[in-house]
């Protein structure tokens, strides 16, 4: 890109980039523009490992059904923005943001809800019923209900489907005159004698509160997890500590930019102020990236953003010191510049490619919010390699030819360049 | 081919005489000269390390070891031997209790049922009063710990190798080699720091480690390019000057990055909360870590290789 027209195209693509991103950091207000992850709006997250009911084996199909159960049961309490993700240790992952009652929420999602129907075939020495094989199971339920009956007792109303309701029918007619047992998740809830057969529904007593008895129909009506649930982590997060994290980070981040500008003008003075430039750019693009892809930011993912900043200018100290290097030579500023460029390269990919490969297996394989913190580095590492070498570069090839560019600009002393070329040739 | 392409330059008037007196390489500093010290400073700490984890092991968060960790707000400002009597009225008096303001408190525990955690919380509110929701609430099952080391090790495993054919590709196999050790080299001196000073260990700290294996090798890869840059232009000198020089031509750049990138970590150390904290702790350490090993462990050992395999000029 030697011509000019070239680097003022350059620079206008770089333009309209930043009036995308700026569309997309204003479209919602700013304050809305970037998604936080639960960690810093404050929630919960469960972390749930699908373990086999019985023989079955957990597969992914079993998953993928325990996953919908799940953002059922969530959609019924009323959660919004719930989020039901698999990591690939098939851990199903929950996230509720911002909710007044997690426990009841852990509670319900964990919950099995295998309803089953036994026979009590007879009591042991303790009074526990013995019971038959399970005859028939809660997915032909058509409907449960939270309520009283007659007696004032709390109970939970179950309506069959047509399907349900004649198997039920067969089953009743064939035990008149024994105990049938509900059981939910392994617990006998009630074990009613069976004058005759019945057809239609059933009821659940034996419940102590109300809050219980919607709790279970509603986990009736969602249906059965295909698999077991064993909670590996719940973690909830109050959402004053997310602020204060957010809030410091930002300062940090404010400050540490403001140290980078000055140090770097210091350094390169009018190149130094060129890296700025490329700097701001960096930021508004990262900015306007999270908020177009509505990522949602965790606090391992400022982490990653702060660490990046740093790292967003080392290209460019890559770069300025190799021009710096060969304008000591005795270069003209365009040889010295481009040789500057070309040298650099190399550095700056090969070091770039080796973080981006263990952000990529950190990926793939972290856990949780870690995840996040590869994200960052890696959308830095890529929006850093377009501002800090191609942005740059088209600025300063646009500028060299006129009269700003000295070897004052670029932070190099004429008295230095003419003082070592002495020394050169007099050795 | 090089020496050829280095003599066809010196017909080029412009820049004879320079070419000539620039590839004597003269360099500054002897970076290879103060490596031997620094290297054995370096395995004496890995290896209080390896002792220290031998003998007391890692001062693990509730991630590895499972249990419950609640972050109370008091409605006062309480001193930490009357949450410690409630706790040990509880049963719990062996809660580890930190303060992170005056008025609130983490309190780790081993894992709690419900209603033992609930009994606890009401105590407090009887006695002290506190404000709900929590601000954290965690609840690790013990089973968890596995999974977590699991996934770093194997993240740990296949950054390794995606380094080791990346390096071995675009340089050659025996930087690719030295580039692992000095991975491992910081991998070994961040975790002798964890052991040694009994930081806790959590989630957040293999998510640091991790990190720092993905940036520290920056400085070790820029200096590697330099190196290889120099093998192919300069025949004449020996590989510890040109290693030497390689050095001093990138030190500037190293010390400007680092001091860059350490800005908002500093800072963060400064007015962070005690989980950014965390993060920046482990990241300083990294950096650190990195940048000494990039000059002072690699390239010495490259120079080592060569000696006693000669591929360059010994």
């Amino acid at each position: 890109m030697r011509s000019k027209v070239g680097n003022i195209v350059v620079i206008a693509l770089f333009i309209i980039i930043l009036g995308v991103c700026f569309y997309y950091i204003f479209i919602d207000g700013i304050q809305n523009s970037i998604k936080l992850g639960l960690d810093l709006r404050g929630g919960t997250q469960i972390i749930l490992k699908p373990v086999e009911i019985g023989t079955e084996e957990v597969t992914d199909e079993a998953i993928d059904k325990a996953q919908l159960i799940i953002l059922n049961r969530i959609d019924s309490l009323g959660i919004s923005e719930p989020l039901v993700t698999r990591d690939f240790n098939r851990n199903i992952i929950v996230q509720l943001p911002g909710i007044d009652d997690p426990e009841r929420a852990i509670d319900l999602i964990g919950k099995t809800a295998q309803l089953e129907f036994r026979i009590v075939e007879s009591v042991d020495e303790n009074g526990n019923p013995v019971l038959g094989p399970t005859l028939m199971t809660g997915d032909k339920l058509s409907k449960a209900q939270a309520g009283y009956n007659p007696n004032g007792q709390i109970i939970v109303s179950m309506v069959f489907t047509e399907e349900g309701s004649q198997q039920f029918e067969k089953v009743t007619s064939e035990n008149v005159g024994k105990q049938l047992a509900i059981v939910l998740d392994g617990e006998v809830r009630s074990a009613p004698r069976i004058n005759q057969a019945i057809s239609g529904d059933a009821v659940i007593e034996g419940i102590d509160t109300l809050d219980e008895a919607k709790d279970i129909a509603l986990v009736l009506q969602t249906g059965a997890l295909p698999v077991n649930l064993e909670i590996q982590e719940s973690q909830t997060i109050g959402p004053t500590l997310g602020q204060d994290s957010l809030r410091q980070s930002m300062l940090a981040g404010v400050i540490g930019i403001s140290l980078i500008a000055i140090l770097m003008v210091c350094l390169y003075r009018g190149l130094g102020l060129i890296s700025v430039i490329g700097l701001i750019f960096y930021i508004i693009i990262f900015w306007g990236i999270l908020a177009g892809l509505k990522t949602p930011i965790t606090l391992p993912g400022i982490a990653g953003l702060v660490l990046t900043i740093g790292v967003a200018v080392d290209a460019n100290v890559l770069i300025f010191a190799r021009i710096k290097e060969e304008m000591l030579k005795g270069k003209s500023k365009y040889a010295a510049f481009n040789e500057g460029f070309r040298n650099a390269l190399k550095a700056i990919i090969d070091s770039n490619i080796t973080t981006l490969i263990t952000a990529a297996a950190l990926y793939r394989f972290g856990t949780g919010p870690v995840r996040g913190f590869a994200v960052t580095l890696a959308i830095g590492i890529f929006i850093s390699l377009l501002t800090a070498v191609i942005l740059v570069r088209a600025i300063l090839f646009l500028i060299i030819n006129t009269r700003i560019v000295t070897p004052g600009f670029i932070g190099v002393k004429v008295q230095k360049i003419q003082k070592d070329l002495k020394v050169l040739k007099e050795k | 081919m090089a020496i050829k392409g280095w003599l066809a330059k010196k017909d080029n008037t412009s820049g004879q005489e320079l070419k000539e007196v620039l590839s004597e390489r003269p360099y500054k500093y002897n970076f290879m000269k103060q490596s031997k010290w620094v290297s054995i400073a370096s395995i004496i700490f890995i290896i209080v390390g390896i002792i220290m984890t031998l003998t007391r092991g890692f001062n693990f968060g509730i991630d590895f070891l499972g249990g419950n960790l609640m972050e109370v707000k008091f409605d006062r400002a309480v001193e930490i031997n009357e949450i410690r009597n409630i706790m040990e009225e509880s049963g719990l008096g062996k809660s580890i209790l930190q303060n992170t303001k005056p008025d609130q408190y983490i309190i780790r525990t081993t894992p709690l049922s419900d209603e033992q955690k609930n009994n606890i919380l009401e105590t407090f509110d009887k006695k002290i009063g506190i404000s709900k929701p929590l601000i954290q609430d965690r609840v690790v099952a013990a089973s968890f710990s596995k999974t977590i080391t699991r996934n770093a090790l194997i993240a740990v495993a296949i950054s390794f190798a995606g380094v080791l054919i990346y390096v071995w590709i675009r340089f050659t196999a025996r930087f690719a080699l030295v580039a692992i050790v000095e991975l491992l080299h910081d991998l070994l001196i961040i975790l002798s720091f964890y052991a040694i000073t009994y930081r806790e260990f959590n989630t957040n700290t293999t998510a640091v480690i991790l990190t720092i294996l993905g940036y520290s090798l920056n400085d070790g890869i820029v200096i590697f390019d330099r190196i290889r840059e120099e093998l192919r232009i300069n025949k004449r000198d020996k590989y510890i000057d040109l290693t030497n020089y390689s050095i001093n031509k990138t030190f500037v750049r190293s010390l400007i990055t680092g001091t860059t990138t350490l800005f908002p970590i500093i800072i963060i150390l400064f007015i962070g909360n005690e989980i950014l904290k965390d993060f920046a702790f482990g990241l300083l350490l990294g950096i650190i870590s990195g940048s000494y090993s990039s000059i002072y462990i690699g390239p010495p050992i490259l120079v080592a290789w060569n000696n006693r395999f000669p591929r360059y000029k010994k």
